[in-house]
C-alpha cells in the first residue's frame, strides 16, 4: 500500500556515496560488432549522465545493466547485487524508460501506468493509486483518462516517465527522455528529472545531448565506440568558467606574471583565456594589469561545456589507442 | 484544535514513496493474465474493440437459448424420439460453438500478442520481474481462460437447462449423464491445444492482428480443402499422411474419439488415418507453437 511517508525522510536516507552501478570488463557484441569493449565501471547513486554518440552503446549497457540481454563477458552489479543472478529481484527495484515507442495507444494513460505497476510486483490498488499520483507529478492529471493514441509525442514521453517510476523505483534507468520534445517539453523533462533525484530516486539518464546532462547531472559516464573514456563527477571534468581579457599592447608579461601565480592562460594575439584553480580569476586578472601596466579593452567570462570536455576526452582516449 | 494560517498556502502534493510488499514475479504474471482478459474482451477499451469479442458471447447466449428452447418444446408435446435422436446434445453442440469458437481464438491471440510487440510495450514487460516465458505462460493463461470459459459456459447452461427440462427429472438426467462431465472439458481442452497452436503460430510471425486472424482463418478453411487432395486425387504410398494438415478437422475427430462416436465425415478417417493421429498432431503443433513463440520472443527481448 501507498503510505504517507514524507518526501524528506526518504531523501535523508538517499545514499550519495552507495554503489549504484558496478561492472567489470563487460563486453557485449552484436555479430562481429562490440557494442561494449571492456567495460569496467564505478558509479554512485545519484544522477548519472550516460553520454556518447548515437551508436556509442548507451542502450546497450542499460539493457545489459536490467538483466535484459545477456553479455558475453564480463560481471555487473546494480544496488549491490549481481545481475546474472537476481535480475528479477533488481528489475522489482529499478524502473526504465526505452527510447522508442513503448506505449499501448488503445489504453488511458491510468490504466497504462496503474498496469506498468502491478507489473512491477505493486497490489492492484495500490498501483491505482500510485498511477494517479505519478501522472499528476508528471502533469498529466488532468489528461489521464484520455486514450494514449490521442496523446502528442511531449505527453508520451511524459507517461513513458511515468511508468518508469511509477513503483517507487530506487534507480529510474532513462534512455534518452528529451528525444523528440520541444525546448520547453524538453525543459519540462529536465526539470521533472532533477526532481527524482530529490526524492531520493537515483537516475542514470542517457543521452547524445550533453547540455541536458549537464543541466542535470552530478556524475558522467562517457562512452565511445563501446569504450568508457571517462567516469566521474561533473566538476571534475575540467567543465569550468575562463576570464577572457583582450589587452591594448602585449599581451605575454601579463600572461607570464599570472602564470608564474599558478594560473593557466592561453595567448592568441591579444587575448587572454585565464583560467584558474582556487583563487578568484576577476582579483587575478586585476593584479595582473596593474603589475605589467596593461590597459584593457574587453573583459569577458567564457564557459568550457561538457561538449568540448567529451571532445578533448575522445581525442585522448584516440591517441592513447 | 490547532492554529490555522492565517492564509491559504498551496502546497506541493510532492513525493509518497511505497513501503508495501511487492509480489515479484507471480505479481507480474497475474497482471499480465488480467490485462490479457480486459484486452481481448476489449474492457478498458474503446467501443469499437467490445463489437467483436461480445458478438461472439451473444452467439454463443442465444445458441443455448434457442437449443434449449428446442427441447423444452420437444418434451412439452412429448416427442422424445426427436429429443434423443434429432435434437443436439452436447457433443452436436460442440459442432456450433467450435465454429464460433474458431473465430473467437482467431482475433484474441493476435490481439494479445501483436500490438504488444508491435507497439514496443515488450520492452516494458521486460524490464519488470518478468521472463520471456513468464510473458509467454502469462498470454496462453489468458487465452486458456477465455477459450475453456467461451466453450464451458454455454455447455453447463446447456447441460443444466436439459436436465430441468428432461421429462425424467433433474436427477436421474444429471445421474445419466455423468461421462458429460469429463467428455466436455477434455473435448474443449483438445478444441483450446488445436486452435490455439496454429493461431500462436501465426500470431508470432505476422505483425497485424487483422491479417493474423485472416491469414488464421484462411489456413484453417483451405488446408481442410487442400486435405480432400489427398483422399481424392493423390494415389501415392504415404499420401494418406498428407491429410494430417487438415488443422481444423483435428479437434473434431478427437472430439468425436472421446464421445465414442465414429464418424467418416473427415478426410483423415477416410484416408484410414485413427484419431489418436489427430491427437499426436495436436500435441506436435502445440510443441511446435510454444518453442516458435519462445524462440521469436526470446530473439525479441
Amino acid at each position: 500500500m501507498t503510505t504517507g511517508t514524507s518526501e524528506s525522510a526518504h531523501a535523508a536516507s538517499f545514499n550519495p556515496v552507495t554503489s549504484l552501478i558496478s561492472t567489470t570488463n563487460l563486453t557485449h557484441a552484436y555479430g562481429d560488432v562490440r557494442a561494449l569493449d571492456d567495460v569496467t565501471l564505478e558509479v554512485p547513486a545519484g544522477r548519472i549522465g550516460l553520454v556518447g554518440a548515437n551508436g556509442a552503446g548507451k542502450t546497450t549497457l542499460i539493457r545489459n545493466l536490467l538483466g535484459m540481454l545477456r553479455p558475453e563477458s564480463g560481471q555487473m552489479e546494480v544496488l549491490g547485487r549481481p545481475v546474472s543472478r537476481e535480475s528479477l529481484e533488481i528489475r522489482s527495484l529499478v524502473g526504465y524508460m526505452p527510447e522508442g515507442n513503448c506505449l499501448p495507444l488503445d489504453q488511458t494513460a491510468a490504466d497504462f501506468v496503474g498496469y506498468a505497476a502491478e507489473l512491477a510486483g505493486l497490489p492492484t490498488d495500490a498501483a491505482r493509486r500510485r498511477s494517479s499520483e505519478i501522472l499528476f507529478l508528471v502533469g498529466l492529471h488532468e489528461e489521464r483518462f484520455r486514450f494514449l493514441g490521442d496523446f502528442s509525442t511531449g505527453m508520451f514521453q511524459r507517461v513513458k516517465l511515468a511508468q518508469a517510476i511509477v513503483h517507487d523505483p530506487e534507480v529510474a534507468f532513462l534512455d534518452e527522455p528529451a528525444s523528440g520534445l520541444d525546448p520547453e517539453g524538453r525543459e519540462h523533462m529536465l526539470e521533472l528529472i532533477r526532481r527524482l533525484g530529490d526524492f531520493g530516486i537515483s537516475v542514470v539518464f542517457s543521452s547524445h545531448i550533453l547540455t541536458d546532462i549537464e543541466e542535470t547531472c552530478d556524475w558522467v559516464v562517457m562512452l565511445d565506440g563501446g569504450r568508457i573514456i571517462r567516469s566521474g563527477p561533473i566538476e571534475d571534468l575540467g567543465i569550468a568558467e575562463s576570464l577572457i581579457v583582450e589587452v591594448l599592447g602585449d599581451a605575454e608579461p601579463a600572461a607570464r606574471w599570472m602564470i608564474e601565480r599558478g594560473a593557466t592562460v592561453k595567448v592568441t594575439g591579444a587575448t587572454l583565456d585565464v583560467r584558474t584553480s582556487g583563487q578568484d580569476a576577476f582579483t587575478l586578472v586585476r593584479d595582473a594589469l596593474v603589475a605589467t601596466n596593461v590597459g584593457v579593452r574587453r573583459l569577458g567570462q567564457s564557459a568550457v561545456t561538457l561538449e568540448e570536455a567529451f571532445i578533448r576526452e575522445a581525442e585522448a582516449e584516440d591517441r592513447d589507442g | 484544535m490547532a492554529d490555522l494560517p492565517a492564509e491559504a498556502v498551496i502546497v506541493d502534493r510532492g513525493y509518497r514513496h511505497f513501503e508495501g510488499t511487492r509480489k515479484g514475479r507471480r505479481g507480474a504474471m497475474g497482471a499480465v493474465v488480467r490485462d490479457g482478459l480486459r484486452r481481448v474482451l476489449g474492457l478498458r477499451r474503446k467501443g469499437r474493440r467490445k463489437i467483436l469479442p461480445w458478438t461472439l458471447i451473444t452467439m454463443m447466449l442465444i445458441s443455448v437459448a434457442v437449443l434449449s428452447a428446442l427441447h423444452y418444446a420437444a418434451n412439452q408435446v412429448g416427442v422424445t424420439d426427436l429429443v434423443a435422436d434429432e435434437l443436439p446434445h452436447a457433443r452436436e453442440y460442440f459442432e456450433f460453438i467450435s465454429r464460433v469458437a474458431l473465430l473467437f481464438i482467431a482475433f484474441a491471440t493476435p490481439e494479445l500478442l501483436v500490438p504488444d510487440r508491435e507497439q514496443g510495450v515488450l520492452a516494458v514487460y521486460l524490464s519488470r520481474p518478468l521472463r520471456t516465458i513468464d510473458y509467454l505462460a502469462a498470454k496462453a493463461m489468458a487465452l486458456g481462460i477465455l477459450f475453456m470459459a467461451f466453450l464451458l459456459i454455454p455447455q453447463t447452461v446447456f447441460h443444466l437447462l436439459l436436465g430441468v427440462f428432461s421429462p425424467d427429472g433433474f436427477t436421474t438426467y444429471m445421474l445419466d449423464s455423468l461421462d458429460v462431465l469429463w467428455q466436455v472439458p477434455a473435448a474443449s481442452l483438445v478444441y483450446f491445444l488445436g486452435f490455439a497452436s496454429v493461431a500462436l503460430i501465426i500470431a508470432t510471425l505476422i505483425p497485424r492482428v487483422g491479417f493474423a486472424a485472416g491469414i488464421f482463418l484462411g489456413v484453417m478453411i483451405m488446408f481442410n480443402g487442400l486435405a480432400e487432395f489427398f483422399v481424392e486425387v493423390a494415389d501415392f504410398a504415404g499420401s494418406e499422411y498428407g491429410t494430417l494438415i487438415a488443422f481444423e478437422s483435428h479437434p473434431h475427430l478427437v472430439r468425436d474419439w472421446i464421445f465414442g462416436v465414429t464418424s467418416n465425415d473427415y478426410a483423415l478417417t477416410r484416408a484410414g488415418l485413427e484419431p489418436w493421429m489427430a491427437l499426436a498432431a495436436i500435441i506436435a503443433i502445440s510443441v511446435l507453437a510454444v518453442a516458435l513463440a519462445w524462440n521469436r520472443y526470446r530473439r525479441l527481448s
